[in-house]
């Protein structure tokens, strides 16, 4: 019991220790009672009596419901303003005799609201219209209902400093209304109050408690811990100016309540998988290359020594430009000498492929389908030895599904220089292998790329995916280098990292890495 | 990539040996062929071949044969071939080509063969070798169409003629009645997928023989009669008809050595035509066209990076079913009749690499030294990054496709220079961003359930139409950036843009903007040196509506690449 004592004690709120030192058990406290005594507002009523009732302190004694009258906008504006009634009075004691229209006009009311305000005051004697159809006011007269409406609007407005109900408007409470004043409220709302009306009708209920016996061991035990809720609960800068701290004791806070969260900037989590890519490589020696998202066909097939009658090549495989259609023009020498390498080979040795270029496709304007398209531009520039690489955005016609993304990135690039052979080929591979994709196991196969030969595939063990194919490469073909200037071998290469960053970022579907969902986005973590 | 898929049984009766899943597994990419998947109870491979230049390997024959060889077994003898002054007897059978096709499907190759048997399984095959060489090597039946026909049907000589497609007419396979060629085209359903390559001409391929009983209609569809092949078949006749010769006769030579490695008797035929070919006028096919190929052993040494000796290459060559010879300090290849896809002496080397086995060439790490170094791009992104995060915003990556109807539509703006696709697969992916904006919307009208406020960016591409450009458009680095909540305004976004810009060193001007997407005098145009490099403001409640956002929201776009 002590302990359970001891507890409760350590784990009370402020707005609980008043109450507890404030009234002794059998006493009962409601939201008005607690307003008055302790100065709660509601809302710090119903949480405090509520946290006592939970912990078995305090216990429901009764539950009455209630009516408040609260007001509109228009009642509101009224209290402020005065009603039209009021205005029509004021205005006609200033300046006598006017007609309807010329009091709706003054005053910026509508001509209904002028006339229904007319016929009740001139139904009270208040007012008269002369055979001019001239309004002004009876000598001597005097509405009892005007002088009482204006009396509950006050009320109201003041109450609205009493009693912090429904926002801070103004409210009249059923209760405290005579019955000749309830009635004429009552004639003044709506329930669910339309704004017309100056009232609007609200039923709340009203729970009162009576303090358990077994607060006065809380209380003593407050005591004798010398907590008087009026512990400081905030450390203030004044505080520290005035020294006044040294005076107070601060609040004990609750460590099992929940942590408020915290919205914050942040960066992406696919955005960061593909920085360390980035980061990676650049380590490894690799310069990174950009470029531009419309291409040519040259660029994207021709230059990559890929047949124009090549089945990949049909009009479904990449995206056309609608317009322009076409390039202005090709970049020479190359076009000259990667359409003679197409057609017999040119100076490369080989013997091409035998047809008939077509120069006009060529310049045929499409978005970049492979990244591949970077490290041909790049050999026209490269230095040698080099090494180059980009994370590069691409299009392809495909369904959009878990597996298929109509843009997406590709990771690709090239090495230069005259030791570049197989075996080094390989080596690559294995740095790329171990550094980028953490493999443990690595297996190289044969592949095929129209733009390589050899060709080389390589599939890795992931400690956490198992096997799969990290990527293709290949030494670049000589009617591809030959074409565009460079006498070295290029090995080409490209890595698959989107399963690695699914699996980093804990998702399965490809859609996911480019989420317009900003809750998902910001929750996300990656391993 | 072909995928194929072979009978187990047949495979390996071809081949004279059986392997275990894994055995085939490790032996697969001598062919750069994967197993896709074992289909247990119906005894069936499904493979993968990833060479687009080795259609000899597209069928079950074919694949058997390199494997054969691969692990042991001799080259084989195919003495059916004629060459160049040595065209082999064709007896009665001969084509006879009209001059109209000239210019419409100008080539045809052909053979008989008997002594076979066709049952299930070999239709089964007969069938799936059609389609795959037509459809990946022949481009979809334009480029090469394959048809097959009962021989004992037909009266020598054929006839390929170019014929009236409103007056000829035949009762074609699976149709009900004789229909002419252009009504095919347009109501049969395999006239309908490939009506397409004759429809622009003004007269049909067209093949009946010499009593006038109709083969086929290339490349579309075969008669219901000679053209209609059953199980029980022993005498068949094949052509190909097609519009380049040299992949048409490859085309033709695989398919030969496919049915004799299945036990049948190859029958050439002669073509004749009424104009020049590169291989005369007269040629009996299955023809062989293919030259030898050499590689210095030098070249071979500098791409593999080791050197190997004139009989290992040739050993390694052979092991591939490739006969050579040694020419001093080079290896010469004669193609096998099945492959032409010897361009270079690089083919050569690959195939000695293949030869010699992966296994063999143990990584060497690379010693040239380089540099690393980003982009201009990423390193002025990566400036901007802690930025934009210090100020509280969340990064997002969006793709860079998207509809008409948000990227144009829903921001209350016109076409003007955003890119369309000429080909879209879908409406909802038919335009290039022009700009981040309506991603960043899209983002925010799709995330009004996530906690207030909403602080998003992105630093990414936008493209846009520029006639003085050679390629007609420019792709720029863009910063993108929106904030949603009750308190957000025009104050706000201004001390945003003031605070990237102060961080990346860039004096800047505001002007007024005129922009449809912002509330009018509460938008701001940033100019660097004078030039427009972005936009902000407070977005116009009617691109809000449109969006279905009911929350206000201010965004800024700068240009990154005015900054650099």
């Amino acid at each position: 019991m002590e302990n359970d004592v001891a507890q409760v004690v350590a784990s009370l709120h402020p707005l609980e220790v008043r109450i507890l030192h404030a009234y002794k058990p059998g006493d009962v406290i409601d939201s008005g009672r607690l307003a008055k005594d302790l100065g709660y507002k509601i809302g710090q009523s119903n949480q405090a009596v509520s946290w006592l009732a939970a912990r078995n302190l305090v216990q429901e004694k009764t539950r009455v419901s209630h009516t408040f009258y609260e007001l509109t906008e228009l009642g509101s504006e009224y209290a402020r303003s005065g009603t039209p009634e009021e205005r029509i009075v004021r205005l006609l004691s200033e300046k006598g005799a006017l007609a309807l229209p010329e009091i709706a006009r003054a005053l910026g009311l509508d001509t209904r609201d002028t006339g229904s305000a007319f016929g009740a005051l001139a139904k009270d004697g208040v007012l008269r219209m002369d055979e001019n159809k001239k309004t002004s006011l009876a000598d001597g007269a005097s509405s009892v209902r005007m002088t009482r409406t204006r009396a509950l609007l006050d009320k109201a407005l003041l109450n609205r400093a009493l009693l912090d109900l429904a926002g801070g408007v103004g409210v009249l409470d059923e209760t405290e209304l005579s019955k000749d004043d309830l009635e004429l409220v009552r004639s003044m709302s709506k329930k669910r109050g339309a704004a017309s009306s100056p009232f609007r009708t609200i039923e709340r209920e009203e729970v009162s408690y009576v303090l358990l016996p077994q607060a006065e061991a809380v209380r003593r035990a407050l005591e004798k811990a010398g907590l008087s809720g009026e512990e400081i609960g905030v450390l203030t800068a004044d505080m520290l100016v005035k020294g006044t701290w040294k005076n107070v004791s601060f609040r004990r806070y609750n460590l099992s309540s929940q942590a408020a969260r915290v919205l914050l900037g942040r960066t992406n989590a696919y955005c960061d998988f593909l920085r360390s890519v980035k980061d990676k490589l650049i380590s490894l020696g690799f310069e990174e290359f950009d470029g531009s998202l419309v291409e040519t066909e040259f660029w994207n097939s021709d230059a990559l020594f890929m047949p124009q009658f090549h089945s990949a090549r049909d009009i479904h495989d990449v995206y056309h430009l609608k317009h322009p259609t076409h390039a202005k023009q090709i970049e020479q020498p190359y076009l000259d000498q990667v359409a003679a390498a197409h057609e017999n080979g040119w100076t490369t040795g080989s013997r091409g492929w035998q047809y008939s270029f077509d120069r006009d496709f060529t310049r045929r304007l499409i978005l970049r389908s492979q990244g591949t398209v970077l490290s041909a531009r790049q050999l026209t520039r490269a230095k040698i030895p080099g090494k180059y690489f980009g994370i590069v955005r691409c299009f392809r016609y495909d369904q959009v599904d878990a597996t298929h993304l109509s843009d997406f990135y590709q990771t690709e690039g090239i090495a230069i220089g005259e030791s570049v052979n197989l075996k080094t080929h390989l080596g690559f591979l294995r740095m790329f292998a171990e550094e980028v994709a953490g493999a443990t196991e690595v297996k190289y196969v044969p592949g095929y790329f129209p733009f390589t030969e050899p060709s080389i595939e390589v599939h890795i063990k992931h400690p956490v995916l198992g096997w799969f194919e990290l990527g293709g490469s290949g030494i670049f073909r000589p009617e591809v280098t030959e074409a565009l200037g460079v006498h070295a071998p290029v090995l080409a290469w490209g890595i698959g990292i989107d399963r690695m960053a699914l699996m980093s970022l804990g998702i399965n579907d490809l859609r996911e890495l480019f989420s317009f969902n900003l809750e998902n986005v910001r929750l996300r973590r990656s391993k | 990539m072909p995928k194929i898929e072979v009978s187990e049984k047949r495979f390996y009766s071809l081949i004279g040996r059986s392997f275990s899943h894994d055995e085939l597994e490790n032996l697969l990419p001598a062919a750069k062929g994967e197993l896709d998947e074992v289909l247990a109870d119906a005894g069936i491979l499904k493979l993968e071949l990833n060479d687009t230049n080795r259609p000899d390997l597209w069928s079950t024959a074919g694949l058997a044969r390199l494997l054969k060889i691969y692990t042991g077994g001799q080259i084989p003898v195919y003495d059916f071939f004629s060459r160049a002054g040595a065209m082999k007897d064709s007896g009665a059978r001969e084509i006879i080509v009209d001059p109209g096709l000239k210019d419409i499907r100008p080539f045809i190759a052909a053979f008989a063969v008997k002594g076979g048997k066709i049952d299930e399984p070999a239709l089964i095959d007969i069938i799936q070798s059609q389609e795959k060489l037509c459809w990946n090597y022949g481009r979809k039946r334009k480029a090469i169409a394959m048809g097959v026909y009962r021989s004992g049907l037909i009266a020598w000589p054929v006839r390929y003629d170019a014929a009236d497609p409103d007056t000829t007419r035949f009762q074609p396979l699976g149709g009900e009645r004789a229909m002419s060629l252009r009504e095919i085209n347009r109501e049969h359903p395999k006239g309908i997928e490939f009506g397409h390559i004759t429809e622009g001409f003004a007269k049909f391929p067209f093949l009946r023989d010499s009593k006038g009983e109709v083969l086929s209609y290339p490349p579309v569809i075969n008669s219901a009669s000679i053209g209609a092949v059953e199980i029980g078949d022993e005498e068949l006749f094949i052509e190909l008809t097609g519009t380049e010769i040299h992949s048409l006769l490859h085309a033709l030579s695989i398919v030969a050595c496919d049915f004799a490695d299945l036990g049948f008797t190859i029958l050439p035929v002669k073509v004749r035509y009424p104009y020049d070919t590169p291989f005369g006028r007269e040629i009996t096919t299955p023809f062989y066209f293919q030259t030898p190929q050499e590689a210095e052993l030098c070249a071979a040494e500098k791409i593999l990076g080791e050197s190997f000796s004139a009989d290992e290459a040739v050993r390694c060559l052979e092991r591939m079913g490739c006969a050579a010879q040694v020419r001093g300090t080079k290896v010469r290849v004669n193609p096998p009749e099945y492959r032409n896809d010897f361009l270079h002496a690089v083919d050569i080397i690959e195939d000695i690499m293949i030869g010699k086995g992966m296994d063999h060439f143990k990584p060497v790490t690379p010693q040239e030294f380089t540099v690393g170094r980003l982009s201009d791009a990423e390193i002025l992104a990566r400036k901007v990054l802690p930025v934009m995060v210090g100020l509280g915003f969340q990064e997002m990556i969006f793709n860079y496709l998207g509809s008409r109807r948000d990227f144009v539509e829903k921001m209350n703006v016109q076409e003007g220079d955003i890119i369309r696709i000429s080909n879209p697969l879908s409406e909802n992916y038919e335009f290039v961003r022009n700009s981040i904006l309506p991603c960043l919307l899209q983002a925010e009208s799709v995330s009004s359930g996530a906690v207030y406020p909403h602080n998003m960016f992105e630093i990414g591409k936008i493209a846009r139409l520029d006639p003085s450009q050679n390629y007609g458009a420019v792709t720029l680095s863009a910063l993108g950036f929106l904030s949603a909540s009750a308190d957000t305004g025009f104050n706000a976004v201004n001390s945003q843009v003031a605070a990237v810009l102060y961080y990346l060193s860039a004096a800047y001007t505001l002007a007024e903007a005129d922009d449809p997407r912002f509330i009018p005098g509460r938008c701001a145009r940033v100019l660097i040196g004078g030039t427009p490099a972005g936009i902000f403001g407070e977005i116009h409640p009617a691109v809000l509506e449109n969006w279905g956002i009911q929350m206000p929201c201010t965004a800024a776009e700068i240009n990154l690449d005015a900054l650099k």
